[in-house]
């Protein structure tokens, strides 16, 4: 790869001549001039929204040109990007996950702590992408997980979902739903969707890994080993929620999960995010408005605290020359912290700013909202899992899981595996 | 092919290039990354065999290989097997037979994907509710076991395979000449004599062209076990395509991937060949 980068900078070299010469030549002022600034981003479900936001953007700013290209989630994502690298089509703008990410692309990433939006992300939000003094990307957004339940089910049996914060009385509450079943019209209390490594390896496991690693994605990203200190209560959420799902959890998928049976109000409660508002909300809209409620799972010694994390970050590319670059920044900031940007990002894109400034009271959904609360009020537990070995969550960890689900193999064995598999990754 | 004039070239050019660009120059290229430590942005330090060394440990990748060739097995048998009878059945003289091949060729012209959640639903949803209403204990539960995930497969591939190694065998068995089939009939043939040592030598050159045909796909197959199981339960179910594709791009080892490309190349390559050489050996000629 070093002769690609020598064939980049020369090109780049050349290019900034180009530009320069011109510069000596034109009056400026013309189509030519404008600079373009090419933005691969990764969310698929606010692709319209952010396009209509670049429109006002390019209206505001008539000497820049934004180029927006848009490839679906996760991992089509990360192969997309990696090939427009690798086939010389570098993106201005672009999105990393975490510190494994920040790792890979460290050449290309620029500083962006000079950017107003750094100096407004809310404390915490930049833990992973910070080297030093270095801020490398900026949030896209906060989102958090629990579990979403159902109001009115719990109303009907009598439970108020606020003193849930311990697990005891949480098993007890999911007893009474259970042994009231047919009263409240439901199939079971739970839909564990365990065909979904994500669901299992990274969210569920990572709300008892994270206090082995503080909390901090980065601590658990220099770590050469995991301990899973709370191994006992990991399993113990994991076999009540087997318990009372609906059978069998190895072949429930997240659509069985939301949209067959928390959607059609025929289980009391999921483990889930925010980001299943819309599906919901597009299944039945009225009971996404006034019937879901989000609690957190109870974890001993944080109890009462939320998952709270950033998902994926915006990036600027180093090589795109000073002048994209400061229009890229520009174009970031803008988006975050004026008043336009600050309004599309809450009511457009129905984002949980990771943001200083927002108004809470208009965050777009409950679910959000409630999130918002938890975070703000420093109620969080982190996200540690981004910080782990490429993979080892859903491959690893998760596939432990289901082999334990399954009886294939013991707890601790699961355990031990993945344990093992940490410490040979980070070899 | 002494002719090798100007025209000739120039009208093999075209084909050629393309097929160097798009097949031997990646193929060779690939070869070369597979000793490399390339994650795909960055390193390209040449490491040997290790990548080969390694991929011999990992018990995933092994795993997943023991479950392609299981699948491939009896995949293979049952395509051939019901292929075959699916073409003996249209081609005697039913009034029906036409309408009969549309419908067993029809599945073959939905896209895999798709066949594959329509599975999942059958599978999932209507099996779990036949069984339930039948109290059949063993309908319900499908896919959630790597039993069962397995024969799901089966199931979906030989439905959706059965009706195009169907067609081959019908162009095949109406090309068995009919006076042959009448004098053996002639000699006091029974109708199963007819077909063992008549019918089944001169049909030999589709059995090539079929176990060739199924055999890669059933080796290479990623789409419908992307939506059917996606490798589910525990990646138990986990067929060596899909297996490359997470090494690759979940786990970011593009070279360690694409060692073990290689040896699926060569395995798929070397089983088929032989295969081909050796039915090629039994075929027959008039």
């Amino acid at each position: 790869m070093k002769n690609k980068r020598i064939f980049s900078k020369s090109l780049m070299a050349l290019s900034l001549a180009g530009v320069l010469l011109a510069g000596c030549s034109s009056d400026g002022g013309s189509d030519e001039d404008k600079i373009t600034v090419d933005v691969f981003q990764f969310k698929v479900e606010f692709k319209e929204q952010f396009e209509d936001l670049v429109a006002k953007y390019e209206k505001e700013h008539p000497d820049v040109n934004i180029n927006v290209k848009t490839v679906g989630g996760g991992n089509d994502y990360g192969a997309a990007v990696k090939a427009a690298f690798a086939a010389g089509d570098e993106p201005d703008i672009f999105n990393v996950g975490g510190p494994s990410e920040v790792e890979q692309y460290r050449d290309y990433l620029t500083d962006l702590s000079d950017t107003a939006a750094a100096k407004a992300a809310l404390p915490g939000t930049l833990d992973s992408v910070t080297d030093g003094e270095e801020i490398l990307g900026l949030p896209f957004n906060q989102e958090g997980y629990g579990f979403i339940y159902n109001k009115k089910v719990f109303e009907k049996a009598g439970i108020d979902p606020s003193t849930l914060t311990t697990y005891d009385a949480f098993e007890s509450a999911v007893k009474t739903l259970d042994s009231k079943k047919s009263e409240l019209g439901i199939d079971a209390v739970f839909a564990l969707a365990a065909k979904e490594t994500w669901v299992i390896g990274n969210h569920l496991a990572n709300a008892f890994i994270a206090p082995d690693f503080n909390h901090s994605v980065l601590e658990a990203y220099n770590s050469p080993t995991i301990e899973i200190s709370k191994s006992n209560e990991l399993k113990r959420m994991l076999d009540l929620q087997n318990e009372y799902s609906v059978q069998p959890v190895l072949s429930l998928d997240y659509s069985q999960q939301v949209e067959q049976l928390f959607s059609l109000e025929k289980v009391a409660m999921i483990k889930q995010g925010n980001w299943i508002y819309n599906t919901v909300y597009s299944m039945d809209p009225e009971f996404a408005e006034e019937n879901i409620g989000i609690i957190p799972i109870p974890v001993e010694g944080y109890e009462g605290k939320l998952p709270v994390g950033v998902p994926m970050y915006w990036t600027v590319n180093k090589n795109a020359g000073d002048e994209v670059v400061a229009a890229a920044k520009d174009f970031l900031d803008w988006m975050y912290t004026s008043e336009t940007g600050k309004e599309a990002v809450m009511n457009d894109f129905k984002f949980i700013p990771a943001y200083e400034g927002y108004d809470p009271a208009q965050i777009a959904d409950p679910l959000s909202q409630e999130i918002y609360k938890y975070a703000s009020e420093g109620n969080t537990i982190g996200w540690v899992f981004l910080g782990s070995p490429v993979g080892w969550q859903e491959e690893s960890l998760a596939v432990n899981m289901q082999k334990y689900l399954s009886g294939e193999i013991d707890w601790d064995t699961a355990m031990d595996n993945a344990k093992s598999d940490w410490e040979k990754a980070r070899k | 092919m002494k002719n090798k004039s100007l025209s000739f070239w120039l009208f093999l050019g075209p084909v050629l290039i393309s097929l160097c660009v798009v097949v031997l120059v990646p193929l060779i290229y690939g070869f070369i990354f597979s000793f490399t430590d390339w994650t795909g942005l960055k390193g390209s330090n040449f490491i040997g065999l290790e990548n080969y060394v390694d991929l011999f440990k990992d018990k995933e990748f092994l795993q997943s290989i023991w479950f392609t060739t299981k699948f491939a097995v009896v995949a293979i048998i049952l395509l051939n097997v019901i292929g075959l009878g699916l073409a003996l059945l249209v081609t005697r003289k039913l009034k029906s037979s036409n309408f009969l091949r549309t419908i067993f060729f029809m599945p073959n012209l939905i896209g895999g994907l798709i066949l594959g959640f329509i599975w999942q639903f059958i599978f999932i949803n209507v099996f779990d509710g036949v069984g339930k209403l039948l109290h059949m204990e063993w309908l319900s539960g499908w896919l959630s076991t790597t039993e069962t995930g397995f024969w799901g497969l089966i199931i979906l591939t030989v439905w959706q395979w059965a009706g195009y190694i169907m067609i081959i065998y019908i162009a095949y068995l109406e090309g068995v000449p009919q006076e042959l089939i009448e004098a053996a009939e002639m000699d006091g043939a029974n109708s199963f004599q007819r077909f063992r040592n008549v019918t089944f030598p001169l049909i030999r050159p589709a059995f090539t062209v079929c176990l060739f045909l199924t055999l890669s796909h059933s080796f290479k197959m990623y789409d419908q076990n992307l939506s059917l199981t996606a490798g589910g339960p525990f990646n138990s179910t986990q067929m060596v395509a899909m297996e490359i594709y997470k090494t690759a791009f979940n786990e970011n080892l593009m070279a360690f991937a694409q060692s073990k490309a290689v040896i699926f190349f060569i395995i798929v390559a070397g089983i088929g060949l032989t295969q081909v050489y050796f039915n090629k050996k039994k075929e027959v000629d008039l």
